[in-house]
C-alpha cells in the first residue's frame, strides 16, 4: 500500500454536529501534502486522526481510515511552546528515544545526527522557554527526525515564524521528503510554499484532492495581496502615538519603530506576514507584553496608566476566543457585557437583532465552550463591542468565519464606529471583504510599519 | 549522592525530627545541611535567603512559647525554632544539589516511579514560566469586561482551570507523539548510579541521629 | 479524563498544573503570611498567620476531589502541586513534600468519608473538619502548639476551621460549580 486512504470518513465529538467528512481521500506516502483551508474546517481533526490521538481522546469516527503498519507518525504542532515536556532540546530527544526504547548506547550518536540535520548544535542545552517560536519548531523537528519518523504532521507550523527560520524549516523538510519521509501539512495560508512540489487537499467542501494544475495555481497565487487605501490624511487626530517604540520576544527584534501615530476614531488594517509580530504589537498596547521606548495612549503614557484604567480605554479581543469568556453560558457573557458595557449604540432592539443576524438568538442556556468555533468569535466580538472601549484591538476577528459571518462582522465594527466613534486597530490575514471597513493600512515588513496607498488631495 | 536515597534520608530525618524534642540534635543536623549547601557555592542571595525566610516563623513560635505559653519554656522555644531551620537547610540539601530531571529520572529508575508521574509533573513545572503571563492575561481580559479579579474570585480559579485542562490536554498530544505510552518500558539516556556508599550514607546517618537523639538533650 | 479507575497521564500533568497555577495566584501569599505574622508575634498570636492562610494552601486537593470525582484524587492533586512548588523554589524545599502529603491526607479524608459518592455541600462541611483537625494535629507535634495557652489553642483551631472552610471549601465548591456546568471534565 503507498497512501494512506479515507473512506466515507465522519468524525464528530456531539453527534449532531461532525466536525469533519471526507467521502473519499487519498494522500500519497512519500510526498508533500498540503491540507489547505479555513480555521475550523476539520484541517487539524484530519491530522489527529491520522496520528492515531482521536477517536482515543475523544470524539467518534466513523468510516474508515487505512494508514500503512509499521509507520512511525509524529507531529508537530501549532504552538511551538507547547509540545515539549523537558526544558532543553537534548533532554526532549532524549526522552523520545527513550520512549521508543533505544539502546542507551545509540542515543548520544542519534541525538548529534539530528541536532545537525535540524541545524541547532547550539541551541542544544538552551532552555526552551529562551528559544523564539521559529528555534523552538527547528527543536520540534529535530526530535521527529532523532526519531525517524516515516510520516510527519505539522499543523499550521509557520504561525508563529519569522521568514528566516520559516525557509530553513522548509529546506529541512523539502530533504525530509527527498529522502523518502511522507510530509502533511495543515495550513490555511499558503504563502511560502510556492517553491514546493505539493499535493493540495482542498477544505471546501467537498473535501478533495486538488488536480496538478489546481495545486499550482493556488500555489501561484498565494502572494500578498493589498487592498486599496488611502494615506492618513492631515486633519486626522492622534489615538496612540509610539517613539522609539523597540519590541522583541526572546532575542529577536520584532518590530523597531522610531515614531508612528496610530489615528483616532479611524479602522486600520495591520498587515505583514505571519511572526512578524502584528499580535505582539496589540498585546504591547494593550499593556500584556513588555516593551521598550514610549507609547502614548490618548495622550497619558502608557506605563502611567494603572491597570484598572487600561482596561476602560482598550479593549483587546484575543485570538482565541475563549480567552474572552468569563463565565459558562451565553445568556451570562451578554448580562456581563451589558451591566458593565459603555457602548450607547446597543439598545436592547439593537442588540438582539443583532444576536439574529448572527445566529446566536435564543441560545441563552448554550454552554459558550461547546459553541463552534465561529459562534465562538462572532459572540466574542459582539461582547467586546459592548464594552464600548475608546480604543478596540482586533487579533483575527474573522479567523473561522465564513463570508456571510465576516460580512456581519465587517457591519457590527462599522456600525459600533459610526454610532460613537471609536479607534479600531485589526489584525487580519485575510481581508478579502474589509475593504467597507478599513481606513488605513499599515504594512509591517522589515520590523517598521509603514502605512500603505496614496496620499489624497 | 544519588537523589532518590538523597531525598528518603530527608524526608525520615525531617519526620524524625518532628516527633522528638531534641536541641542538639536538630543544630547539629543545620550545621551538616550548611556545610553541604557551602560546598556547592550558590549564589549569595541563596544564602541569604535560606538564613532570612525561616526567621520569621521560627521567631513567631519562639516567642509565643516562651513569652506567651503559660509555662514560659525558652528551651522548648529554641527546639521549635533550630527545627524550622533544620527543615528548611535539609529540604534545600536535595532541590538545592539535583535538578528536577535528574530526580525525576532517578525516581524512574531507582524507586522505580511510573514514568507518567515522573515527565508528567516535569512537564507541567516547564511550563511554569508560562503560568506567570497567563495569569496576568486572564486578571487583563476580565478588567476589560469591567470586572477586577482577587485571589477570593471564583472566575480566576474556574479560568485557570480551563486552561490547566486545555495545556494538559496539548501536552499529552505532544508526548504521546514523542513516543510516550502510558506503562511501557522505556531505555535510558543518562543512568543514574545508586552505589553501595548510598546505602551507606542513609544507615550511618539514620543510626547517628538515633545516638543524638538519645544522647543529648 | 477517560477511565474512573487510576489516574492517566492528562490527570497527572492537569493536577501538577493545576498546582502551579494556583501557586502563581497567590503567589502573595507567601508575603502576606510573613507580614501577618510579623504582626501577630508581638501580641502572642504570631502561629496564627498559619492558621489564617490554611485554608489557601490547601485548596488544590478538595478542588482535584470535586472535578474529578474519584478516590485518590483530591490526595493526588494537593501532593502533585506540592511536588511542582517544591522544584519552583518553594521556600520549605523538600519539606513541601512532606506537608503536601499531610494536607493531601487531610483532604482526601473528607472524600474518603463520604464514599466518593456525594458531592454537595456535606461533603464541603465533612472535607473542611477533616482538613482542619488533621492539620492542626500535624501542626500541634510539628510547631509545638502543646505548649501554647489553652486559650490560643482553641483560638487557633476556630480560626483555621473559617479559613479552610472559606477557601478549601465555599471558595472550592463555587470553583467546582463553574466547571461542572461547562461539562468539559467528563465523569
Amino acid at each position: 500500500m503507498h497512501n494512506i486512504e479515507i473512506n466515507n470518513l465522519t468524525f464528530a465529538y456531539q453527534k449532531e454536529h461532525p466536525v469533519l467528512q471526507i467521502d473519499q481521500l487519498s494522500i500519497q506516502l512519500h510526498r508533500f501534502t498540503i491540507l489547505h483551508g479555513p480555521s475550523g474546517s476539520g484541517k487539524s481533526t484530519l491530522l489527529k486522526i491520522i496520528a492515531g490521538f482521536l477517536p482515543r481522546h475523544g470524539g467518534q469516527l466513523n468510516g474508515e481510515v487505512q494508514i500503512p503498519h509499521h509507520l512511525q507518525i509524529a507531529m508537530m504542532f501549532q504552538d511551538p511552546g507547547m509540545q515539549f515536556a523537558l526544558d532543553t532540546p537534548r533532554h526532549e530527544i532524549e526522552f523520545a528515544l527513550e520512549n521508543l526504547q533505544i539502546p542507551s548506547v545509540e542515543i548520544s550518536s542519534r541525538i548529534t545526527a539530528a541536532l545537525k540535520q535540524a541545524g541547532i548544535q547550539h541551541l542544544a542545552d538552551r532552555l526552551f522557554t529562551t528559544l523564539s517560536g521559529g528555534e523552538q519548531q527547528r527543536a520540534a523537528l529535530a526530535v521527529i527526525i532523532a526519531m525517524d519518523a516515516d510520516v510527519l504532521l505539522l499543523d499550521e507550523p509557520f504561525a508563529s515564524l519569522d521568514n528566516h527560520n520559516r525557509q530553513i524549516l522548509i529546506d529541512s523538510l523539502v530533504q525530509l521528503q527527498k529522502a523518502g519521509k511522507t510530509i502533511i501539512i495543515a495550513d490555511h495560508d499558503l504563502t511560502g510554499y510556492h517553491q514546493l512540489v505539493a499535493d493540495i487537499v482542498s477544505f471546501q467542501e467537498p473535501i478533495h484532492r486538488l488536480s496538478h494544475d489546481q495545486a499550482e495555481f493556488l500555489l501561484d497565487q498565494a502572494s500578498t495581496q493589498l487592498i486599496r487605501t488611502p494615506l492618513p490624511r492631515k486633519n486626522d487626530q492622534p489615538a496612540i502615538t509610539l517613539s522609539n517604540y523597540h519590541l522583541q520576544k526572546q532575542d529577536q527584534v520584532l518590530i523597531d519603530q522610531s515614531n508612528l501615530t496610530f489615528m483616532r476614531n479611524r479602522v486600520t488594517l495591520i498587515t505583514g506576514e505571519s511572526g512578524s509580530g502584528k499580535s505582539s504589537l496589540l498585546l504591547s498596547l494593550a499593556g500584556l507584553l513588555n516593551y521598550s521606548g514610549i507609547i502614548t495612549l490618548f495622550k497619558s503614557p502608557l506605563n502611567t496608566i494603572k491597570p484598572k484604567n487600561l482596561g476602560k480605554k482598550v479593549g483587546l479581543v484575543f485570538q482565541r476566543a475563549s480567552d474572552q469568556f468569563l463565565n459558562v453560558t451565553v445568556a451570562e457573557e451578554l448580562s456581563l457585557s451589558r451591566r458593565q458595557g459603555k457602548q450607547t449604540y446597543f439598545t436592547h432592539e439593537r442588540l438582539n437583532s443583532w444576536l439574529k443576524r448572527l445566529g446566536l438568538y435564543k441560545m441563552d442556556d448554550r454552554v459558550v465552550y461547546s459553541l463552534s468555533g465561529g459562534q465562538q468569535k462572532k459572540l466574542q466580538v459582539l461582547l467586546m463591542l459592548m464594552m464600548g472601549q475608546p480604543l478596540l484591538l482586533l487579533d483575527e476577528p474573522f479567523s473561522g468565519l465564513d463570508r456571510q459571518s465576516t460580512a456581519n462582522i465587517v457591519a457590527l465594527i462599522r456600525a459600533c464606529q459610526e454610532h460613537s466613534g471609536i479607534t479600531v486597530l485589526i489584525v487580519s490575514h485575510q481581508f478579502a471583504n474589509l475593504s467597507h471597513l478599513v481606513d488605513y493600512q499599515l504594512l509591517l515588513k522589515n520590523h517598521t510599519l509603514t502605512y500603505q496607498g496614496r496620499n489624497q488631495a | 549522592m544519588n537523589p532518590s536515597w538523597q531525598l528518603l534520608l530527608v524526608l525520615i530525618i525531617s519526620l524524625e525530627i518532628s516527633f522528638t524534642h531534641r536541641l542538639v540534635a536538630n543544630l547539629i543536623l543545620i550545621v551538616v545541611a550548611a556545610i553541604v549547601l557551602l560546598r556547592y557555592h550558590l549564589q549569595f542571595k541563596t544564602y541569604l535567603r535560606l538564613l532570612l525566610i525561616p526567621a520569621i516563623p521560627a521567631t513567631a513560635l519562639a516567642v509565643t512559647i516562651g513569652f506567651f505559653s503559660p509555662a514560659h519554656d525558652w528551651w522548648f522555644a529554641a527546639v521549635i525554632a533550630s527545627r524550622i531551620y533544620a527543615y528548611v537547610f535539609l529540604g534545600a540539601t536535595v532541590t538545592v544539589t539535583t535538578t528536577p530531571l535528574k530526580l525525576a529520572r532517578s525516581l524512574e529508575q531507582n524507586a522505580h516511579l511510573n514514568a507518567k508521574y515522573a515527565y508528567g509533573v516535569l512537564a507541567a513545572v516547564n511550563l511554569a514560566p508560562r503560568t506567570i503571563s497567563a495569569i496576568k492575561t486572564i486578571r487583563a481580559s476580565a478588567r476589560m469586561r469591567g470586572i477586577q479579579l482577587h485571589f477570593y474570585s471564583p472566575i480566576l480559579y474556574f479560568k485557570a482551570i480551563l486552561l490547566a485542562l486545555r495545556w494538559s490536554d496539548q501536552l499529552v498530544l505532544a508526548m504521546e507523539s514523542h513516543g510516550f505510552v502510558e506503562n511501557q518500558s522505556r531505555t535510558v539516556a543518562e543512568p543514574i548510579l545508586t552505589s553501595i556508599s548510598d546505602w551507606l550514607i542513609v544507615v550511618m546517618s539514620i543510626v547517628i541521629l538515633q545516638v543524638l537523639l538519645i544522647a543529648f538533650p | 479524563m477517560q477511565s474512573k479507575r487510576g489516574f492517566h497521564l492528562r490527570d497527572i500533568i492537569f493536577l501538577a498544573l493545576i498546582g502551579i497555577l494556583f501557586g502563581v495566584i497567590y503567589y502573595g501569599g507567601d508575603f502576606i503570611y510573613n507580614a501577618l505574622t510579623v504582626a501577630l508575634t508581638p501580641i502572642g498570636f504570631g502561629p496564627m498567620a498559619n492558621d489564617i492562610t490554611m485554608g489557601l494552601w490547601c485548596m488544590a486537593g478538595p478542588l482535584a476531589g470535586f472535578l474529578l470525582k474519584r478516590p485518590g484524587a483530591s490526595f493526588i492533586g494537593e501532593f502533585l502541586g506540592a511536588t511542582g512548588e517544591m522544584f519552583l523554589g518553594g521556600q520549605w524545599g523538600a519539606g513541601n513534600l512532606i506537608s503536601g502529603f499531610v494536607q493531601g491526607v487531610a483532604t482526601e479524608l473528607g472524600f474518603t468519608f463520604t464514599g466518593y459518592r456525594i458531592y454537595n455541600w456535606f461533603t464541603v462541611f465533612i472535607e473542611t473538619l477533616t482538613t482542619t483537625l488533621v492539620t492542626y494535629g500535624w501542626d500541634w507535634f510539628r510547631n509545638g502548639y502543646d505548649h501554647f495557652k489553652p486559650s490560643t489553642i482553641i483560638i487557633l483551631l476556630v480560626v483555621r476551621f473559617i479559613s479552610v472552610f472559606l477557601f478549601s471549601g465555599l471558595l472550592v465548591k463555587l470553583i467546582a460549580n463553574l466547571v461542572d456546568r461547562t461539562h468539559l471534565i467528563k465523569n
